[in-house]
């Protein structure tokens, strides 16, 4: 049984007294102006803080195990080492706010705003962030295992040695986020939107990647061809979904594709090999570039031409291809197999005549 | 038909020729073909029950079982066969059931089909195969929605849940439990 009744918290709030280590448990302070409230190591287990406005408040080592904080504004409190556990904060706005060794094992927080939030070190397990915004948050060392981050904006979050183990991404939009020693989800990505990550340690931006190693880094997998290791092969799992992505592969580059790729842009370095798997499918993107481009699965130009310039095209009897083709200027070399399925209109380069 | 062009078009008839491009398709005797032999220059419409070899030059509208277009042959028009090989020159509208090229296909060809072959042929540095601007409409056409339905459910067949085993506890993570700061109290 708290301590204190709803006036009486509301009165030393005016007297601006401090509330820390006060039995708030299951107090009904929904709605409450609790902006700046001293509450450290308060007791709010199960309290209804619906919609409460608790601005900068000082919520340090509080329990707040499953208190109801749908709506509530949290912006810049100090939630440091906070025990949210199966805590309710559905579109509560926790941007700015310090929840770093926080727990927030089965926290709900659907669409909630953690833009700029310090997160290193929390407990997020089995929490259901959906559509929440993580933008320039900081989870470092942060534990996402089993927890579903679907539709999440991660943009530029730092997740350095985060562990995404059986998360799920699907939709998720993790561009420059910062993932160095990253613990992957050990699971295909589904559908995610990874313009670049930053690899680098110090996570300065001078690890950039824009290439086959993205969907590998955050599900932890490793294709085939990377098994056999070599740097220059670049390998893309079946089930892995990449989207609205600018590829660029280096000269002599090996890149198998069993993925789906969906509006993405593929540079290829000369003499780069690209093999769309069988079960690869290449939907609305383009290739350019004078590389080798073997075609097992499908591939469906975005706009035309959908491929330019490569030195041969391969189709095979498993293979589609539905796109403009510009040749190469020393003229494309084109293979097609019996079986094969093509709609192609093949444009000589603008360096050769008609 | 029209009138041939050279005297040498005379023989652009139907006759057996032992001097086929390729074994007999049919039996032990030898095929009949009808033959468009080099130097031979054929304009207008030709309609033949018997495979046709071109080996000289034919523009115009040519229909048969099959029409073969050899080395020195050039093709140009519009064709309506079930197999068309062609290892020299074919320029204009083609409809087959079955298409080999090799050799050149001209600007503005467009080729229908249900099976096309053209091979590569790593092994030699010249390119067997040169395409002009041109148009290839090969099997059944494409289908993007559902290869794009196929793949992510590919996907989802592939998702399964993560053997409790394999998932390391947050202290067990040498990186975390080697560099957190210790807690401190409010």
């Amino acid at each position: 049984m708290a301590e204190l009744t709803r006036d009486q918290v509301l009165q030393k709030l005016r007297k601006n007294e401090k509330l820390d280590r006060a039995d708030l448990r299951g107090l009904d302070l929904s709605k409450m102006p609790m902006t700046g409230a001293l509450l450290a190591r308060a007791d709010l287990e199960g309290a209804n803080l619906e919609t409460a406005v608790l601005r900068k408040a000082n919520l340090k080592n509080a329990n707040l195990r499953e208190a109801y904080l749908a709506g509530c504004d949290l912006s810049e409190a100090n939630l440091e080492n906070a025990d949210l556990e199966g805590a309710k904060l559905d579109r509560a706005n926790l941007a700015g706010a310090n929840l770093a060794r926080a727990n927030l094992e089965g926290a709900s927080l659907t669409g909630a705003n953690l833009s700029g939030a310090q997160l290193a070190f929390a407990q997020v397990s089995s929490a259901n962030l959906t559509g929440a915004d993580l933008r320039n948050a900081i989870l470092t060392h942060a534990n996402f295992e089993e927890s579903t981050l679907g539709a999440v904006k991660a943009i530029e979050a730092d997740l350095r040695a985060a562990n995404l183990r059986g998360a799920t991404l699907t939709k998720a939009d993790l561009t420059g986020a910062k993932v160095a020693g990253l613990i992957g989800t050990g699971r295909p990505l589904g559908e995610v939107l990874v313009a670049w990550l930053d690899t680098s340690e110090a996570g300065d931006g001078s690890g950039r990647i824009t290439n086959g190693e993205i969907p590998g880094l955050l599900s932890g997998l490793r294709g085939p061809m990377e098994a056999t290791a070599p740097a220059s092969r670049r390998y893309f799992g079946l089930g892995d979904v990449l989207k609205n992505a600018t590829l660029d592969f280096e000269p002599g580059a090996r890149v198998q594709i069993d993925s789906l790729f969906e509006k993405c842009i593929i540079n290829l370095g000369a003499d780069t090999e690209l093999v769309v798997g069988e079960a690869g499918v290449l939907a609305d993107c383009t290739i350019s570039g004078a590389g080798s481009i073997t075609v097992n699965g499908q591939f469906f130009e975005r706009q035309s031409p959908g491929i330019v310039g490569p030195r041969e095209l391969v189709v095979t009897k498993t293979g589609a291809v539905v796109a403009s083709v510009v040749q190469n200027e020393a003229l494309t070399r084109f293979a097609f197999e019996r079986d094969s399925r093509l709609r192609l209109k093949i444009l000589k380069s603008d360096a050769k005549g008609g | 038909m029209s009138q041939p062009t050279s005297p040498a078009t005379s023989q652009a008839t139907s006759h057996p020729t032992a001097a086929t491009p390729h074994p007999p398709t049919h039996g032990t005797g030898p095929t009949k073909r009808t033959l468009i032999e080099e130097g031979t220059e054929l304009k207008g419409t030709l309609t033949s029950t018997c495979p046709i070899v071109v080996q000289g030059r034919v523009e115009g509208d040519l229909s048969g079982p099959s029409v073969e277009v050899t080395e020195s042959g050039v093709l140009s028009g519009k064709a309506r066969v079930t197999e068309l090989r062609s290892r020299g020159e074919i320029a204009g509208e083609f409809d087959a059931k079955v298409v080999e090229l090799s050799g050149r296909v001209r600007d503005k060809t467009i080729i229908r089909a249900e099976s096309l072959e053209v091979k590569l042929r790593r092994d030699e540095g010249r390119i067997e195969m040169v395409f002009g601007d041109c148009e290839l409409a090969v099997g059944d056409a494409p289908d993007k929605a559902k290869a794009v339905a196929a793949a992510r459910a590919n996907g989802q067949a592939k998702v399964k849940p993560v053997a409790p085993a394999a998932a390391p506890a947050l202290a067990a993570l040498p990186a975390a439990a080697a560099t957190a700061p210790p807690a401190t109290d409010g």
